[in-house]
């Protein structure tokens, strides 16, 4: 290559016309050597510019979504949440996902079994090592426990086996253990909802939008605990196989409290089969005996066939049933009693006199209306069918005092809310600020105001049957029920429906214990006096309870309204 | 004595080469911290969530209940509930029965 350029070098000296040609050539190469060398700087200048570019709209790109861009990854799988807590009125926690492991296997990794299984039986004495033997044999992937806490994980951790995994996993926590067993429910190892609120709105607490908003119940933790704790006291005082609560708020039918006895603690997963265990406020199917009572005497003033001081007299001793039953009153009352005087005393035969008065026809469709013999409306999917209702013989006499009918507690004491509330049909909810748009009317303002009134005297009046929930301060009224369970006749209901404060009721309280004994130990104080319990009814010991109750919850209740404040807090002057 | 041209080249370049390097670093060492603020927000979150948890048992009724136990605290007595008024009337009423009580036994002493 080099003799041949030297070879054209001399050449082109020896050519004139050829150096001509070459000194244009050289021209013609600068004019393109300068075009290439801009270009290449444009090129140069476009590659820097393009690359601060990319970076300047990374910058851009980081600043506006950051979120996005850097919570995405391990870390955000590590520690966000996949279901959204639950927490009562006050915003206290009642359910949260905490993070946490199962702890597994891979006997592919172990080199020594022998060892192994020597370490696991030393440190965990607990775990069954034969059936870790044998999965270890198969030699597949396997867990050896679910839900390990802090403390056993860092004990698996220090064996120092590489086999041993930990899988992240979220666990559900529940704060208060037993005290809402019977609302809140459970979750499975997958984090679907398998009972109560967990499950009736799994899809909701599992929205990734709103994960961290809480689902606010209308719970209240402080009551809770003060009706559970009384409650159980009272099934230990009178010997009961279980009791149930309920408060509502009577004006708009949000359950500050719900309670079932037994409960158990919702933090352990256990297969529980037992019947006792069941919700009883929202499940449990009874006849509420004389509760009724209360029902029939509305109507009875609703359509305008009785006052409030009407006189029914001579009403007998007994009453027979168009299909020849008995209908007695358990006690001996005055022969001519008012109305108002039927209600207080709890007069069966009182008040058959006024549901023959009111008819079956309109019966029926007070029935219809209230829903009570339907299922239950409340954002449980553990809710009781009460029994059909057969109209045959006999059936308004004893649907009047309230037996040969069944129905849910939450029923019955969400119609006594409606009742004395000024007769504004309500639906019980378990989830704050539902909106609740109807308008329903089951009775007149007029009536619900004589209610009030006739229950406030049950309780209050010397012939009422529930002066041990008299608490001072509180107005309370209410109406007392004592029944057979539907179709055990040795199974027994007392129940007492209260209301307070009777002069313009804002909660309605229902207080049932089931299989109540006299406590021959007990010392009641009655009307000014000591006593020990004459008969076990329900003015006995569900009164009594109830009483208990209201007398604890009443200032907590009572704080939280603009009355109270607005009488008793005042600002200091000085 | 240099050229013009490639004087300008190689400043373009070594500019664009600093001012270039300026910037990646500049966005590597933003997105490292945003990266540690996230990991320590997402883990004081989760401290944030436990310490709640915590605080909510606690301070939850029923275990209130079991430390005031094994306290002991005797001298703290309880209020009469029943002795809170829910209307002034009904204070009021009381106050007027306390009285004429009161009157009564004077009477008599």
């Amino acid at each position: 290559m080099k003799k041949k350029i030297k070879k054209n070098k001399s050449l082109n000296q020896k050519s004139f016309f050829f150096e001509d040609y070459l000194e244009t050539n050289k021209k013609n190469k600068k004019f393109r050597s300068s075009n290439n060398f801009q270009d290449r700087i444009y090129i140069l200048f476009f590659f820097f510019l393009s690359l601060i570019l990319i970076f300047s709209i990374k910058i851009t790109h980081i600043s506006i979504n950051k979120k996005i861009v850097y919570n995405s990854g391990k870390e955000k799988i590590k520690f966000s949440l996949t279901r959204r807590d639950i927490v009562d009125r006050n915003g206290v926690i009642i359910s949260r996902n905490i993070n946490t492991f199962h702890a597994a296997v891979d006997p592919k990794q172990i080199k020594d079994k022998k060892k192994f299984l020597i370490k696991l039986r030393l440190n965990f004495p607990n775990y069954s090592i034969n059936e870790i033997e044998k999965k270890l044999k198969r030699n597949k992937y396997f867990r050896i426990k679910k839900r390990i806490d802090q403390k056993e994980k860092n004990k698996l951790w220090s064996l120092g086996e590489k086999a041993i995994k930990f899988e992240p996993f979220q666990a559900r926590m529940y704060t208060h253990g037993n005290l809402f067993s019977h609302i809140v429910g459970q979750v499975d190892y997958d984090n679907f909802g398998v009972s109560g609120i967990e499950k009736y709105f799994d899809r909701e607490l599992k929205n990734k939008k709103q994960l961290y908003k809480p689902l606010k119940l209308t719970l209240d933790s402080n009551i809770q605990f003060i009706i559970n704790k009384e409650l159980s006291s009272a099934v230990k005082t009178f010997d009961a196989t279980g009791g149930g609560a309920l408060l509502i708020d009577a004006n708009n039918g949000d359950i500050v409290s719900l309670v079932s006895l037994p409960n158990f603690n919702i933090n352990q997963r256990v297969n529980i089969k037992d019947k006792k265990y069941i919700n009883k406020i929202t499940k449990g199917v009874y006849e509420l005996g004389s509760i009724f009572k209360t029902f029939t005497t509305a109507l009875a003033l609703e359509h305008k066939l009785v006052n409030t001081n009407t006189i029914i007299e001579n009403i007998p001793r007994e009453i027979q049933c168009s299909n020849g039953k008995k209908i007695t009153d358990m006690k001996e009352h005055p022969k001519d009693l008012s109305v108002e005087d039927i209600l207080v005393r709890s007069s069966n035969v009182g008040t058959v006199i006024l549901a023959k008065k009111v008819g079956e026809e309109k019966y029926k469709k007070f029935i219809e209306k209230t829903k009570l013999t339907k299922n239950p409306e409340i954002e449980l999917e553990e809710v009781g069918v009460p029994h059909q209702l057969k109209w045959n013989k006999c059936k308004l006499e004893t649907i009047s005092f309230g037996h040969g009918i069944t129905t849910t507690p939450l029923q019955a004491t969400s119609l006594y809310a409606s009742m004395i509330n000024g007769g504004k049909l309500i639906t019980p909810s378990l989830v704050l600020d539902r909106k609740n748009s109807s308008t329903d009317k089951i009775i007149s303002k007029k009536t619900s105001y004589q209610l009030r009134d006739i229950l406030r005297k049950v309780v209050s009046s010397k012939s009422g049957t529930a002066s041990l929930a008299n608490i001072n301060g509180y107005y309370v009224g209410g109406k007392t029920g004592t029944a057979e369970s539907y179709g055990n006749k040795k199974s027994r209901i007392n129940t007492f429906i209260s209301i307070f404060p009777a002069n313009k009721p804002n909660y309605v309280l229902f207080v049932m214990l089931e299989n109540p004994k006299i406590n021959k130990n007990l010392i009641y104080s009655y009307r000014g006096t000591k006593t020990k319990a004459p008969y076990n009814t329900s003015g006995w010991n569900s009164v009594y309870v109830a009483g208990k109750i209201i007398e604890k919850i009443g200032p907590i209740l009572a704080i939280n309204t603009e009355e109270f404040n607005n009488y008793y807090v005042v600002e200091k002057s000085n | 004595m240099f050229n013009k041209k490639i004087v300008l080249f190689t400043s373009v370049f070594v500019i664009c080469l600093i001012v270039t390097s300026f910037i990646k670093n500049k966005t590597r060492m933003i997105e490292k911290k945003i990266y540690n603020l996230n990991v320590k927000i997402l883990s004081n979150k989760k401290k944030i969530n436990q310490a709640q948890l915590d605080f909510h048992y606690i301070t939850s009724p029923a275990e209130i209940e079991k430390r005031l136990s094994t306290l002991g605290l005797d001298t703290y007595q309880p209020i009469k509930h029943s002795k809170i008024f829910f209307n002034i009337s009904d204070l009021n009423k009381l106050q007027k029965k306390i009285s004429n009580i009161d009157n009564l036994n004077e009477k008599k002493n």
